[in-house]
């Protein structure tokens, strides 16, 4: 279990755009645009500006991330190991959830 | 081609405006990326309200986190060090406040011959709440002050220039003002201009006076016109008005100083308790004067508040300084790391 200080736990109402982020890191590093359009992507979110740079600087001050060289304006972001650490174990979770969820689903309302 | 060039730059001027929400420190670390991400969105979908609110709304809680009154991202040193500054200035501005209604409340009550105990009460808190502010700022503008020299001493005197300089001008105006603090209480203790006099028998009598030569330098900031009174002279009443304004910007001078300022370790450890303490007594002054007004303090007394939107103005301000007060603390609190392997990174120590 990660150090709660470093989890998602204290990102409040930004842990929904924190997953996002994370997610999208996890499949390479990306500079902030090129994280939107992949969020939009998989997600179908559209971060907007304000928030994605709102998150950001949070996730890196938890080492969740790093910031990386900028190539001339643009700074690509990385994930880090504790930062697929927390988003892994954030995936656990949720997926015990949605295994419940689906269960409960099937059985009391018989949606496949 | 030209097009294209105007349209960039009308976009990257567009983008710039936007990051002019942010605080400083913010646009230094992360301006240049976020005006390319901007102008990159522009240039997809070119007018979008919705962005443009979510870009100003995210930039004020930057500027709020970097005045420590929102969760900042900055480490816990500079988070401490905003709620320090943030309740001074906030202090500051309610302290002018505080010793203008005190006064006028202690000024009623000394006037009348029947003192009922709630009123007699809530005017005791007033005065006690009043004295402990005070102190308590001095004692932090004591504490600011040697951290300065101290700073100054060892050559890293250029980020406290300006806040020293305005502090040095506006503490030198209250100093020379509270220079005839002697001559302006004088006729009270003495007993002239129609006033009784004062015998140190009668230390009630010493707060009465006091709170005259209080109220005469701090009315300006709830009557807006000050014809003076008694024995103080136009010139000495035009200096008196100075004095609420001189306390406010000295305040803020203060708290930029303490943002900008090299606080040792042991010092920032107290911050919170001083944070708390400072909302506290705000919240208390604050209880107490709306239990002033509803024991009938200021009955038969209708010069308290001869601008009802004005009175209204001050009530909320008494009540939301403490809440902002006792939040920044809190913030700053929970930004301090719980184990020794995050220290306060505040240098000087």
């Amino acid at each position: 279990m990660t150090d709660p200080e470093n989890s998602l736990v204290g990102l409040g109402r930004n842990a929904g755009a924190a997953v996002l982020i994370l997610s999208s890191l996890a499949g390479g590093d990306k500079h902030g645009y090129a994280l939107v359009k992949d969020v939009e992507e998989f997600a179908g979110v559209h971060l907007p500006p304000g928030t994605l740079y709102q998150v950001l600087p949070r996730l890196e001050s938890r080492g969740l991330i790093i910031a990386l060289e900028a190539d001339e304006r643009r700074r690509p972001y990385r994930l880090t190991a504790q930062g697929a650490t927390v988003l892994a174990e954030y995936i656990t979770a949720q997926q015990r959830i949605l295994k419940t969820g689906q269960a409960r689903l099937k059985r009391s309302w018989s949606f496949a | 081609m030209e097009l294209r060039m105007n349209s960039d730059l009308h976009d990257t001027r567009r983008a710039m405006r936007l990051l002019r929400w942010y605080p400083s420190a913010w646009r230094k670390r992360y301006g240049e990326e976020f005006v390319d991400h901007l102008e990159q969105e522009f240039a997809e979908r070119h007018s979008n309200l919705g962005r443009s609110v979510n870009v100003v709304r995210k930039g004020v809680v930057a500027r709020l986190g970097d005045i420590g009154l929102y969760d900042s991202v900055a480490n816990p040193g500079a988070q401490s060090r905003a709620a320090l500054g943030t309740g001074v200035g906030l202090a500051a501005l309610m302290v002018v406040v505080m010793v203008d209604f005190w006064s006028k409340a202690m000024l009623v009550w000394s006037g009348r011959r029947y003192h009922p105990i709630p009123v007699t009460a809530t005017t005791g808190t007033l005065t006690v709440v009043v004295g402990l502010v005070l102190v308590e700022l001095a004692a932090i503008v004591i504490v600011v002050v040697t951290c300065v020299v101290r700073q100054i001493f060892r050559g890293q005197a250029r980020p406290l220039v300006v806040p020293s300089t305005i502090a040095v001008v506006t503490g030198g105006f209250l100093l020379s003002e509270a220079r005839f603090f002697p001559r302006l209480i004088s006729p009270y203790i003495r007993g002239a201009h129609g006033f009784q006099g004062m015998s140190l028998s009668r230390p009630g009598q010493l707060i009465a006076n006091l709170a005259q030569v209080v109220w005469e330098t701090t009315q300006r900031w709830v009557d807006f016109w000050n014809p003076g009174y008694g024995p103080i002279s136009p010139i000495q009443t035009v200096v008196n008005d100075c004095v609420p304004l001189a306390m406010f910007v000295c305040g803020i001078a203060i708290a930029l100083l303490i943002r900008r300022v090299e606080i040792p370790q042991r010092i920032a450890r107290l911050v919170f308790p001083t944070v708390a303490l400072l909302g506290a007594l705000s919240g208390v002054y604050f209880v107490a004067y709306l239990g002033w007004n509803l024991f009938g303090g200021p009955s038969n007394y209708d010069f308290f508040f001869r601008d009802k939107w004005l009175g209204i103005v001050y009530l909320v301000l008494l009540g939301l300084v403490p809440l902002l007060v006792i939040r920044s603390g809190l913030l700053a609190r929970r930004s301090q790391p719980s184990s020794e392997r995050n220290q306060i990174e505040i240098v000087g120590s």
